[in-house]
């Protein structure tokens, strides 16, 4: 190679340095903010403990929520109808059992204003279709049915007198991702202030449209688990500070 | 076309139908078709292939450990289960279909005879979790991996991470699984150019393709679709294949299409292993087809065919049988790895 190309000029030199110190400013303008988010699962506005009697007014009777995982995914923020910023973590299983697994952590630009927020409860039917996946993913974290292929977008599990069950017991495993029994439900919520940071699942508001004597073990994709999904997009609420 | 390189594309083309074609590790005859697995999700290395393969022969899957995958799917039936109308698994307890063989997976896109599962890393799950086939859980089976000792070395060599999840257990069951290749039959020597069929064999190649390539589409001998053909519903099982996933009518007795590759080594035939001789299956189709409203368009009418050309049918079929691939060390149980592993 001709070794005067190596040769960097005076001229040069300051037009590296002027970019240098452009992209620099750029990146501290551009700056990424942690974002804290936390779902608070509620019942009768109180937080929901896993194992503790509550009274559900719909059925009259005391209810005991044994489990409670579900997925949510694509989280989006929205200025108006425009997407301006999204979580780069596609998928986040959230399980009662384990408290950390209730926020959601990553990055958004400060820069950016929004006024919704919109995200998935269930897992798209590419990701489905697509094979094996870690992490949250995983099949052994309980959320993949065996006999058939597709995530379990949402599993609620509890007692109730109501249910005319072995031990009163009701089973809801919501999923399925082909039709016509998609179960996938998007939300979108309006944030009034930005600092936002907490939503709301109302355990309570998806059980009193259920009548539990009828309706108590959901465990495939079919007509019931898709009426059921259809109760999401009311039960998530962005929480009053 | 530039006719320059028109001439180069036919060299290109001609050379590559009769040469091997190597993709990801996995070698098979010019003439198949690109495989369909997702290899961008799992990529395939010799130390993942080799772990996958340990885990297939390890009845650890199993709840008590007494049943593995080869249990029902031996390499010497070509990986079916041998002698059994429907399949037995943990407790000889009797299941309610024949374990299908298994090879040229990667060119498959939904597994059982139903359709049930979408993707060849998912299928292990179906079999681990049933009460009758290995009634134990993934979530159990990592516990009992990571507790043995040979296993954290084998992922650590497959995966860079001695950590066992149910993500690397399935992948790597898929890895050797797709290693599964059969095409080495003497249809194949044919196709390559090193064999010719005799009389009777191209007699029977030509009954084939008029009355059963359709479904059964070469050079794979399934197109892997699902089809009613035309079985009487078995009462003792009342089993209505694809409509029992999919709750569509349209489904109703719909199995999917198996490869007549290696029939030799796959008896029983159909999802409930009715059927024990090739005869009873061509006897089937010439004059047993029960017809009901989703029966196949292609069997809406008899196919029709004399004793000797079932027996020119007959002698094509058995060109399909790859003694090679039954044979194959490679894909036979990991002795020197699993005696390690009994320690």
């Amino acid at each position: 190679m001709d070794p005067t190309y190596l040769k960097i000029s005076r001229a040069n030199m300051k037009q590296i340095l002027f970019l240098i110190l452009l992209f620099a400013a750029l990146n501290i303008f551009a700056q990424k903010e942690e974002l804290d988010l936390r779902f608070n699962v509620k019942f009768n506005n109180e937080i929901l403990e896993l194992n503790k009697q509550y009274f559900l007014t719909s059925a009259n009777d005391s209810i005991k929520i044994e489990t409670l995982k579900f997925f949510v995914s694509d989280f989006k923020f929205l200025q108006n109808k425009t997407v301006v910023d999204s979580l780069s973590k596609k998928h986040h299983l959230i399980d009662l059992e384990n408290d950390s697994s209730t926020r959601l952590k990553g990055k958004r630009s400060n820069q950016l204003s929004f006024n919704k927020i919109k995200f998935n409860v269930g897992i798209d039917s590419l990701t489905n279709d697509s094979g094996v996946f870690g992490g949250d993913l995983d099949p052994t974290n309980g959320m993949y049915w065996t006999w058939q292929s597709g995530y379990i977008n949402f599993k609620l599990e509890g007692k109730s007198q109501a249910c005319p069950t072995r031990n009163n017991l009701f089973q809801f495993h919501i999923g399925g991702y082909l039709a016509p029994y998609s179960a996938l439900r998007s939300i979108e919520l309006d944030i009034l202030n930005k600092k936002i940071t907490l939503i709301d699942l109302d355990i309570d508001t998806f059980l009193s449209n259920i009548n539990l004597t009828e309706t108590h073990s959901i465990m495939s994709p079919n007509k019931t688990a898709v009426i059921l999904a259809d109760i999401f997009p009311k039960a998530f609420t962005i929480a009053d500070e | 076309m530039n006719n320059k390189y028109y001439i180069l594309f036919t060299i290109v083309i001609i050379c590559s139908s009769f040469g091997i074609i190597k993709f990801h590790e996995l070698e098979y005859p010019g003439y198949f078709p690109q495989p369909t697995y997702n290899f961008k999700n799992n990529p395939l290395s010799e130390e993942t292939i080799e772990l996958g393969r340990v885990l297939f022969y390890d009845p650890i899957l199993s709840r008590d450990n007494t049943i593995s995958c080869a249990s029902c799917h031996s390499p010497y039936n070509s990986f079916a289960h041998s002698d059994h109308d429907l399949s037995h698994g943990i407790d000889d307890q009797i299941g309610n279909r024949n374990a299908p063989a298994l090879f040229n997976l990667a060119w498959q896109n939904t597994f059982m005879w139903d359709g049930a599962i979408n993707n060849l890393d998912m299928q292990a799950l179906a079999p681990i979790s049933h009460r009758m086939e290995m009634d134990e859980t993934i979530q159990n089976v990592v516990l009992k991996l990571q507790r043995k000792e040979i296993y954290s070395g084998l992922f650590k060599e497959a995966f860079g991470d001695s950590l066992i999840t149910g993500e690397y257990v399935l992948k790597a069951l898929s890895q050797f699984q797709l290693t599964l290749i059969s095409a080495n039959s003497k249809y194949d020597q044919v196709m390559k150019g090193a064999q010719l069929f005799n009389d009777q064999e191209t007699k029977g190649y030509i009954l084939f393709k008029r009355n059963c390539n359709s479904c059964h589409t070469e050079p794979l001998f399934s197109n892997y679709s699902f089809a009613n053909n035309g079985l009487i519903v078995d009462s003792t099982l009342n089993d209505f294949g694809k409509y029992t996933i999919t709750k569509k009518s349209e489904d109703s007795l719909l199995f999917k299409v198996p490869s007549l590759r290696n029939l030799k080594f796959t008896s029983p035939y159909m999802h409930d292993g009715r059927f024990k001789k090739l005869n009873e299956v061509l006897n089937h189709y010439t004059s047993g087809i029960n017809k009901t409203e989703t029966l196949d368009t292609q069997l809406q009418e008899a196919i029709e065919l004399s004793s000797n050309d079932k027996a020119d049918l007959l002698s094509f079929l058995q060109t399909l049988n790859d003694t090679d691939f039954v044979f194959d060390q490679k894909h036979q149980f990991p002795r020197n790895k699993q005696e390690s592993a009994k320690e």
